[in-house]
C-alpha cells in the first residue's frame, strides 16, 4: 500500500470535518448568542431559538460525512486494504475540498443570517416560516458543495 | 384552490338588540369586523369596558402571582397539545358572578406584600451577619458603636492591611489613653481588615485628622446591634428561622389558594377576554341616538346560517349584502380539500394570498410530498418519524395547526418509506451491515429500483427533471392566472415566451446529449426556443419608451434565463440530502460494527452508539428535509405564479386560552 496517497485522503478527510465542523461552531455559536440574547426577555420561546441555532449545525454534518466518505474510500474503516496511487490520494483530497471551503464560510454566513433571523422571531413571532427560510437559502451552497464533494469521490476509481 | 369569496354586509340595528346581536354574531365566528371612523365613544359600553378591564387585570395579576404554585393535573404536553374543556358562555357568566374576585385578589395581594417584607428583612439579616461576622471577637457590646455611651463615640471602617500599624500609630500619638482601636482578625490573603476606633467624644477632632491620614472607608453601623456580636448573630439567626416558617405557611397558603383558584381564574381570563372584545366591538359601532350601524365581511357559505340566526330579529334590524368592489380589499379564507389541509398551515407560513388569488395549496402539496420523501429518503427513519406522530396522534386529541403539522410530517414519512423502498434504503445499510438481518436482503433487493450511493448520477437527474417539471408547472399556473384575469400580454408574452424557451432548450439539449433522436424533435425545439426568445426580446421591454430601449431590456431580459437554471440546478439539493441521510445512517451502522469487538463491553457501546446514533441522525434529517423541501416551494416554486400579501380572516370569535366555548343550543347544531 502506497502509505503517501492514503495519508493525503486523510489530510483531505481531515480539513473536511475540521473546517466545515469550523464553520459549524462558529456559526451555531453566533445564533446561540442571540438566542440567549433573546430568550432573556421570553424563554417561552426557547424551541424556535433552538431550531434556528441548530440550522448553521448542518455544514459540520455534512464535512463529517464526506471525511467518512473518504477514509472509506481509501479503506480505513475496515475491510481490505486497497492499493491507493499517491494521484488517487491526492485526488481524494481534491475532492473533499468543496465542503471543506464551503462549509467552513457558509456555516459563519449562515450563522449570521440565524442571529438576525433570532432577532426576527423576537419581534414578531408569526414570522417563522420566513426565518426558518432566509437561513436555508445560505446552506444551498454548503448542499451543492456537499454534492460535489460526493460525486467527485464517487467518480475516483480506486 | 381558490379563496373563498366574501360578501360585504353593512348592518344597521336598534339600540336595545345591540348586544345581543353582537353576542349572536361572536358565538358564529363568521364575521370579521370592520373598523368605523372613529367619533367620541362616550357611549355606556364605555363603563362595561372599564369594569371589565380592572376584571381582567385581577386576573392576570393572580393568575401570574399564583400559576407558579399552581400543581398541573394532566402534563405539560399534555395541556399543550390536548383538548381544551369545553364551557357554554352561560356556565362561564355563571362562575364570573360567583367568583368574588376582589376579596381573592385582597387577600392574595396580602400574601403577596408580606412574601415580599420577608424577603426584603431576609437580605437586610444577612448583611447585618456580614457585618457582625467580621467583628466577631469585640469585646464590648455593640452599643458603644451603634449609639455610644455619654462619654464615649467610635468609628467603624475598613482599612488596607498594610496601613495597619500607621493607623495604630497615629491613634497612639493623637489620642494617646483617649482612644482604643479593635482590629478584627483578618486571613492571609485578604488586603483590607476591619477596625473599630473608639474615642473620647471630646477629641473627634482628632479622630478625624487621624482617619485622613490613611485610607480609611467608614461604614455605616445598624443602630439595632447592640449586644455582642456573638449574640446578635444567635439572635439574628432565630429571627432568620421565625421567617423562614412564616414564609413556608404563606406558601403553603399560596398553593392552597392556586389549586382551588387556578382552574376557575383560567375560566375567567378567558370569559373576560371574550367579554372585552365583544364590547370594543360595540363601542367601535357608528351610531345615532336610537340606532347603531356596523359592516363586516362574511364568507358566502356562511349567510345563510348567519341570515337564520337574525332572523328572530327582523323587526329591529336590517341587513344588506353586496359583492366587494374594486376599492375593497376583503380577507383570505383558504378552502382546501381534506387532503390538502396537513399543506395548509405552509401557505399561511409564507403568507395568505390575497382576496382573489391563486391559493397555491393544492399545486404545492404533491410535490412538498414527494420531496420530503426524497430528502429524508430512508424506509427505517420514514417508519420511525411515523411510529412516533402515529402514537402522539392517538395518545392526545390534538387540534387545529398543531394537528395539521404533525399529518403533514406523516404524510411525508409515508413518502419517505416508498423512496427509501424504492431505493433500497433502511437505516442506511443496515440490511447488508448486520448479518443476522441477511434474511431480508432478498424482500430489500426485489423492492429496491435504483441505488443512489452507487448510481449518483441517475438520481441527480430525476431531482433535475422534477425541478423541470415543477418549475413549469409553476409557469403554467401564472400562464393560465393571467388568462383569467385577461391580462393577455403577461399570459403570452411573459409566461408563454419563456415556457416556450425553456421547453424548446430542453428539446434542444436532449438531441443533443443523445436522450432524444429523430429529425423532428430537434427541428420542434429549434422552433420553440426562437419562438419563445422572439416573444421575449418582443414583449419584455414593453414599458420602456422608444424601440432602440424596447429592444435593449428584451434582449437582457433573456439574461434571466440563468435564473431558470440556478432554479433547476437548486432541486439538486434532493439527491444531496437524501444521499446525505443514507451516508450517515451507513456510518452510524459501521460504527456499531467495529465497536462490537471490543471485549465485554462492545456489545453495549454497540447498541449506544446504533440507537444514539440514529436518533440523532433521523432528527436531524427531519429537520433538513423539512426545510429544503419547503424552500423549494417557497423559493423555486412560488415565485414563478404566487406573491402572498394577503390579511387573514379574523372573525369575531371567542377567542380563548384555556378553555373551549361552545353554544348551548349545540345539540340543534
Amino acid at each position: 500500500m502506497e502509505i503517501l496517497g492514503v495519508m493525503l485522503a486523510v489530510l483531505g478527510a481531515a480539513l473536511a470535518a475540521g473546517l466545515a465542523g469550523s464553520g459549524s461552531a462558529i456559526g451555531v455559536g453566533i445564533a446561540g448568542e442571540a438566542g440567549a440574547g433573546i430568550m432573556t426577555e421570553d424563554p417561552g420561546k426557547f424551541g424556535l431559538v433552538l431550531l434556528l441555532q441548530a440550522l448553521p449545525g448542518t455544514q459540520g454534518i455534512y464535512g463529517l460525512l464526506t471525511a467518512f466518505f473518504a477514509i472509506l474510500k481509501v479503506g480505513l474503516l475496515g475491510g481490505e486494504a486497497i492499493e491507493v496511487s499517491v494521484w488517487q490520494g491526492l485526488g481524494v483530497f481534491f475532492a473533499c475540498l468543496p465542503i471543506a471551503i464551503a462549509g467552513y464560510y457558509s456555516g459563519i454566513a449562515q450563522g449570521k443570517t440565524s442571529a438576525a433571523c433570532i432577532q426576527l422571531i423576537a419581534k414578531r413571532p408569526e414570522e417563522t416560516g420566513k426565518a426558518v427560510i432566509l437561513p436555508a437559502m445560505v446552506e444551498t451552497y454548503a448542499v451543492l458543495a456537499l454534492l460535489m464533494s460526493i460525486i467527485l469521490l464517487n467518480s475516483i476509481k480506486l | 384552490m381558490a379563496v373563498t369569496k366574501f360578501k360585504k354586509a353593512s348592518l344597521v340595528l336598534l339600540g336595545e338588540v345591540e348586544e345581543e346581536v353582537i353576542s349572536i354574531l361572536q358565538s358564529m365566528a363568521c364575521c370579521e369586523i370592520l373598523p368605523e371612523t372613529a367619533e367620541a365613544k362616550t357611549h355606556s359600553w364605555a363603563e362595561v369596558i372599564k369594569s371589565t378591564d380592572e376584571a381582567l387585570s385581577d386576573v392576570r395579576f393572580l393568575l401570574r402571582f399564583l400559576e407558579p404554585y399552581f400543581m398541573e393535573e394532566s402534563g405539560k404536553l399534555e395541556r399543550l397539545l390536548g383538548e381544551k374543556p369545553t364551557f357554554t358562555m352561560e356556565e362561564l357568566e355563571g362562575t364570573a358572578k360567583n367568583t368574588d374576585l376582589a376579596s381573592l385578589s385582597a387577600k392574595v395581594r396580602k400574601v403577596e406584600r408580606r412574601l415580599l417584607e420577608i424577603r426584603t428583612t431576609f437580605s437586610k439579616i444577612e448583611s447585618n451577619e456580614g457585618i457582625l461576622r467580621k467583628l466577631e471577637g469585640f469585646p464590648y457590646s455593640l452599643s458603644i458603636i451603634s449609639s455610644g455611651t455619654s462619654r464615649i463615640s467610635s468609628v467603624v471602617g475598613t482599612l488596607p492591611v498594610v496601613y495597619l500599624e500607621k493607623f495604630k500609630d497615629a491613634v497612639q500619638e493623637l489620642l494617646a489613653t483617649d482612644g482604643e482601636v479593635f482590629v478584627a482578625s483578618f486571613g492571609p490573603k485578604e488586603t483590607d481588615a476591619t477596625v473599630v476606633l473608639m474615642y473620647d467624644k471630646e477629641r473627634a477632632n482628632q479622630v478625624g485628622e487621624i482617619c485622613e491620614k490613611v485610607p480609611f472607608t467608614k461604614l455605616d453601623f445598624p443602630g439595632e446591634l447592640k449586644d455582642t456580636p456573638e449574640e446578635e448573630l444567635s439572635k439574628l439567626e432565630q429571627a432568620k428561622d421565625k421567617l423562614a416558617k412564616e414564609e413556608e405557611s404563606l406558601r403553603k397558603e399560596a398553593s392552597m389558594l392556586a389549586s382551588e383558584w387556578v382552574p376557575t381564574l383560567r375560566k375567567l381570563l378567558d370569559y373576560y377576554s371574550v367579554v372585552r372584545t365583544r364590547y370594543e366591538t360595540l363601542i367601535g359601532t357608528a351610531r345615532t341616538q336610537k340606532t347603531s350601524f356596523i359592516r363586516f365581511w362574511v364568507p358566502e357559505a356562511s349567510v345563510g346560517r348567519l341570515k337564520k340566526e337574525l332572523a328572530k330579529f327582523e323587526e329591529c334590524i336590517e341587513l344588506k349584502l353586496e359583492d366587494p368592489d374594486e376599492s375593497d380589499q376583503p380577507p383570505t379564507l383558504l378552502e382546501n380539500p381534506r387532503w390538502a389541509l396537513p399543506f395548509e398551515p405552509l401557505t399561511r407560513l409564507y403568507g395568505a394570498p390575497k382576496y382573489g388569488e391563486i391559493d397555491p395549496t393544492v399545486p404545492m402539496a404533491p410535490f412538498m410530498f414527494l420531496f420530503f420523501g426524497m430528502c429524508l429518503g430512508d424506509g427505517g427513519y420514514g417508519i420511525l418519524v411515523a411510529s412516533a406522530i402515529i402514537y402522539l396522534l392517538s395518545k392526545y386529541k390534538i387540534v387545529g395547526d398543531t394537528r395539521n403539522f404533525l399529518n403533514l410530517l406523516l404524510l411525508g414519512a409515508f413518502s419517505t418509506i416508498a423512496v427509501g423502498a424504492l431505493t433500497g434504503s433502511w437505516m442506511g445499510d443496515m440490511v447488508d451491515a448486520f448479518p443476522f438481518l441477511a434474511l431480508l436482503q432478498p424482500i430489500k433487493e426485489k423492492l429496491a429500483v435504483l441505488n443512489p450511493m452507487s448510481d449518483p448520477i441517475t438520481f441527480l437527474g430525476i431531482s433535475l427533471a422534477l425541478g423541470v417539471i415543477q418549475i413549469l408547472f409553476g409557469l403554467f399556473i401564472a400562464f393560465w392566472d393571467s388568462l383569467r384575469k385577461k391580462d393577455y400580454m403577461a399570459a403570452f408574452g411573459d409566461n408563454g415566451g419563456w415556457i416556450s424557451l425553456i421547453v424548446g432548450l430542453l428539446l434542444l439539449g436532449g438531441v443533443k446529449s443523445g436522450f432524444l433522436s429523430g429529425f423532428s424533435a430537434g427541428l420542434l425545439g429549434k422552433m420553440l426556443s426562437i419562438l419563445g426568445a422572439v416573444v421575449l426580446i418582443a414583449t419584455q421591454g414593453r414599458e420602456k419608451s422608444g424601440l432602440f430601449r424596447k429592444l435593449l431590456s428584451g434582449v437582457l431580459s433573456l439574461y434571466n434565463i440563468t435564473s431558470y437554471l440556478g432554479d433547476i440546478l437548486s432541486y439538486s439539493r434532493l439527491l444531496a440530502l437524501g444521499l446525505a441521510t443514507s451516508a450517515i445512517a451507513m456510518i452510524v451502522n459501521t460504527l456499531t460494527t467495529l465497536v462490537i469487538s471490543i471485549p465485554f463491553i462492545g456489545w453495549v457501546l454497540s447498541i449506544i452508539i446504533f440507537v444514539g446514533g440514529h436518533l440523532f441522525s433521523v432528527v436531524v434529517n427531519t429537520l433538513g428535509a423539512f426545510i429544503h423541501s419547503l424552500r423549494l416551494q417557497y423559493v423555486e416554486f412560488f415565485s414563478k405564479f404566487y406573491s402572498g400579501g394577503g390579511k387573514i380572516f379574523q372573525p369575531l370569535e371567542y377567542k380563548t386560552r384555556y378553555v373551549k366555548i361552545v353554544g348551548n343550543n349545540l345539540l340543534d347544531q
